[in-house]
């Protein structure tokens, strides 16, 4: 047992403690868990609920368009129809929110092979004005069919989440932590690596036999599952299922924060996700610039940071040893895995002398 | 070098924005000492009904406290707002946590305005989660007031200011239908008006479209066609051409969107032979004859105000409006305007602070508001009819808005009400 305990000890001490960004993100966790303890107030804890359920929107998206770079503008889809699923279920059906969250998350999986196989042949630019179509078709059959639907009014009046806030914000912030730490799992996997390489050269992947296909709609499969979680979710957290919840903005959220945090890193649309959230919260103080400053933040982060915040301070705080490419902590001098010095080599000095020898 | 000097600069925003949030703040803490009731001003303060949504209620916050503010039992209060930016035509999810953070941290007591119902409904949970009492001064929405009646004990915190809802809005603006068929009876001779529905393509126009077609036969006239524009079509010369050749002499509206402005301006270009009667939002606002170039005249539309003494408070209120902000006041300003009023009248009859006692209080409502007399029904909602609040119907005349009806109608004609106008095409095509 204790020899057991010994190697987690071992195992958490490499994996985690000796790099500074996984550090960071225990700290990130072991704040959101004990969060209650500091505030109790409802609404900060419906805030955070709230930015967790969009931290599994985000990350899911990423998941599709970050790594097998299928850029998808209609992301919305996924979140409104999971919503709308887990609403109507719960409404007529009187199915409870452990039920209709499952289910409206199948219903998205279901929805992104449909929208998924025709898309598909199409590429780039095209895919991503097709992607950004759907959720206009889906609004606009919401509108033909309002006495099922609600119509543009939505269908309010839906069972809550958990009988507590506090309990609310345990459940999303427990899924947001769980299903992220998943998604990145997968795109670590052998999974991952093919999606990694569609998105770098589809060709080379084709060639090299691979059903590029099959495994785009894999992406847009498990994309639709973890989007459709976020969006039963909210459909019992605000008790409401509406048009905005396939708005043209719940789009281009996920987007935005995504790029903000760092695209193609799934832990990166998590962070952008947390940091943006209960800031724009916070800029509630001065409502006429609100937006304003949102903007700007943004455009300026990505001026100095186009890969996004994560890759940007992580590069900072976090060296790639050039020969085994592991990463260490910035402040080691050789690579803890096979010891070649993390020192770049400075021209001049003492690393080598040239001599010019003349002929005597 | 570049990211040094990016970084300054994000950070020098940030601290603008606080030293400017710092400025700006004065208002928000709440005051220990003085006495005051917190009203929080839901609405989406980026557009005109936000803007609206302050404008009445500063006006009626102002009235009140100069005149002594509000007595609970032997203590004097004052109204002190707060300004909360739903942003509820962007999300939804915004507006809910706005208005949560106003109850929470900036200790709102009771909360009015908001426009889009699906808001309205978030923004309703969370106001009856909290037990405040939510004033509605925009979404006409009938679930809403439905919620008070299917869970009295916990929605009966809704009240409905304005507008009257959704059904009602469609059963008046039927009566303009009515009364304009008349004058088309008697002025043009005309037996068996024909009427061409013209419904912006969206819910609320479903609704109509079939209710208009089974009710306008039994009042003597004719359907002649259904046309459903986009409630974002910048052209409906089609449409009106169409209107045209089918002979209708009335076209019965619904429009609440923006293409109001691009029908009324292409009807009084093309001088269609019919008049135009019904429901079109962009023909309420001050700004309406220049925004169709001049050709709005003759447009008559339902509305909530009018230059009319529904009551004795309308005139003040609808001229001090304009005085101060320069422009017609909207359902929206006034539903905030009034709801201060009888928010007022029922804690100063309760004696209390206790939101359920004023619950109890604000149903036995019975005061002219500047709508007319204002009761509210079981469910919490407006009360329509004669001796009640019948909403008017405003048409443009020589470029000015006119109240025309209710002229006569059940007996009601508010002073200053002026004869409804044919356009003169009108009268050329049919004499």
């Amino acid at each position: 047992m204790t020899g057991y305990l010994y190697h987690l000890y071992q195992a958490f001490k490499e994996e985690i403690l000796f790099l500074p960004s996984r550090l960071i993100a225990l700290v990130g966790i072991i704040a959101l868990v004990l969060l209650p303890l500091f505030s109790q107030s409802p609404y900060t804890l419906k805030v955070f609920t709230l930015a967790s359920i969009f931290a599994i929107l985000a990350a899911s998206w990423d998941l599709l368009s970050g790594f097998v770079g299928q850029l998808n503008l209609g992301h919305a889809l996924f979140f409104g129809v999971a919503a709308y699923t887990s609403a109507l279920l719960n409404l007529h059906y009187g199915l409870s929110p452990w039920m209709t969250i499952p289910l409206g998350a199948l219903m998205a999986v279901v929805t992104g092979m449909l929208v998924g196989i025709p898309a598909l042949r199409l590429r780039g630019q095209y895919l991503s004005l097709a992607t950004l179509a759907f959720p206009l078709i889906l609004t606009g059959i919401i509108y033909v069919f309002p006495d099922f639907t609600g119509g543009e009014l939505g269908v309010s009046g839906l069972s809550r989440l958990s009988n507590s806030r506090l309990a609310d914000y345990y459940i999303t912030v427990g899924l947001a932590l769980g299903l992220g730490f998943l998604m990145w799992k997968i795109t670590d996997s052998k999974i991952g690596l093919i999606f990694h390489a569609i998105r770098e050269d589809e060709i080379a992947v084709r060639a090299a036999g691979i059903n590029t296909t099959k495994y785009k709609l894999l992406a847009f499969a498990f994309s639709g599952f973890f989007a459709g979680i976020s969006g039963g979710l909210y459909a019992h957290v605000m008790r409401l299922a509406g048009p905005s919840t396939l708005d043209v903005f719940m789009s281009f959220q996920p987007i935005i924060w995504t790029a903000f945090g760092g695209i193609a890193t799934i832990y990166g649309a998590i962070i952008g996700v947390y940091l943006l959230y209960p800031f724009m919260e916070v800029l509630r103080i001065v409502p006429e610039y609100r937006m304003l400053i949102f903007a700007v933040i943004i455009i300026l982060v990505l001026r100095i940071m186009p890969q996004g915040l994560s890759p940007w301070v992580i590069e900072r705080i976090q060296k790639e040893c050039p020969r085994c490419k592991r990463h260490n902590a910035f402040t080691r001098k050789t690579c803890k895995a096979c010891g070649t010095s993390l020192e770049k080599p400075s021209l001049g000095g003492d690393s080598f002398k040239l001599e010019v020898k003349t002929s005597e | 070098m570049k990211q040094k000097k990016g970084l300054v600069w994000i950070a020098l925003i940030l601290l603008l924005a606080f030293a400017a949030a710092g400025c700006g703040s004065s208002g928000e803490e709440p005051t220990a000492k003085e006495e005051v009731i917190r009203v929080a001003v839901a609405g989406p303060m980026a557009f005109v009904q936000g803007e609206h949504h302050w404008m009445g209620a500063e006006m009626a916050a102002q009235e009140i406290n100069d005149a002594g503010g509000i007595k609970v039992g032997d203590k004097n209060y004052k109204y002190e707002l707060i300004k909360v930016d739903t942003n509820e035509l962007m999300s939804v999810s915004d507006a809910a946590t706005a208005v949560e953070r106003a109850i929470t941290e900036q200790k709102a007591d009771f909360i009015t305005g908001t426009i889009r119902t699906e808001a309205a409904l978030a923004i309703q949970d969370v106001a009856m989660d909290y037990k405040k009492i939510f004033m509605v001064a925009g979404a006409s929405f009938i679930g809403l007031a439905d919620k008070v009646e299917e869970d009295y004990e916990r929605y009966k915190y809704w009240f409905r200011i304005s507008p009257i809802n959704g059904n009602l809005l469609a059963q008046t603006s039927l009566l303009l239908l009515q009364d304009v068929s008349k004058v088309l009876r008697e002025d043009l001779n005309i037996e068996t008006p024909k009427v061409a529905l013209v419904f912006e393509k969206a819910q609320a126009g479903d609704a109509l479209a079939a209710a208009a077609q089974q009710v306008v036969p039994s009042f003597g006239m004719e359907v002649v066609g259904l046309w459903r524009p986009s409630p974002t079509a910048t052209d409906l010369t089609a449409e009106l051409t169409a209107i045209q050749d089918s002979g209708a002499h009335i076209i019965y509206t619904y429009f609440s969107a923006a293409s109001g402005v691009p029908y009324a301006k292409q009807w009084g270009e093309l001088q269609i032979p019919a008049v135009s009667v019904g429901i079109n939002v962009e023909a309420q606002a001050q700004g309406f004859m220049a925004a169709t170039d001049g050709r709005g005249n003759y447009e008559y539309t339902l509305n909530t105000y009018g230059p009319v003494e529904i009551t004795d408070k309308t005139l003040p209120f609808y001229n001090e409006f304009i005085k101060r902000n320069g422009e017609y006041p909207t359902y929206n300003a006034g539903g905030t305007y009034d709801s201060l009023y009888i928010l007022k009248e029922a804690i100063e009859r309760a004696g209390t602070l206790d939101q359920d006692a004023i619950v109890v209080e604000m149903e036995k409502t019975d005061m002219d508001s500047t709508i007319g007399r204002f009761v509210f029904d079981e469910k919490h909602d407006v009360t329509w009819g004669p001796g009640y609040v019948t909403a008017v119907g405003t048409q443009w005349q020589d470029g000015k808005l006119v109240c025309t009806w209710p002229n006569g109608w059940q007996g009601i004609t508010y002073p200053g009400t002026v004869e409804y106008k044919l356009p003169p095409w009108v009268v050329e095509a049919y004499k």
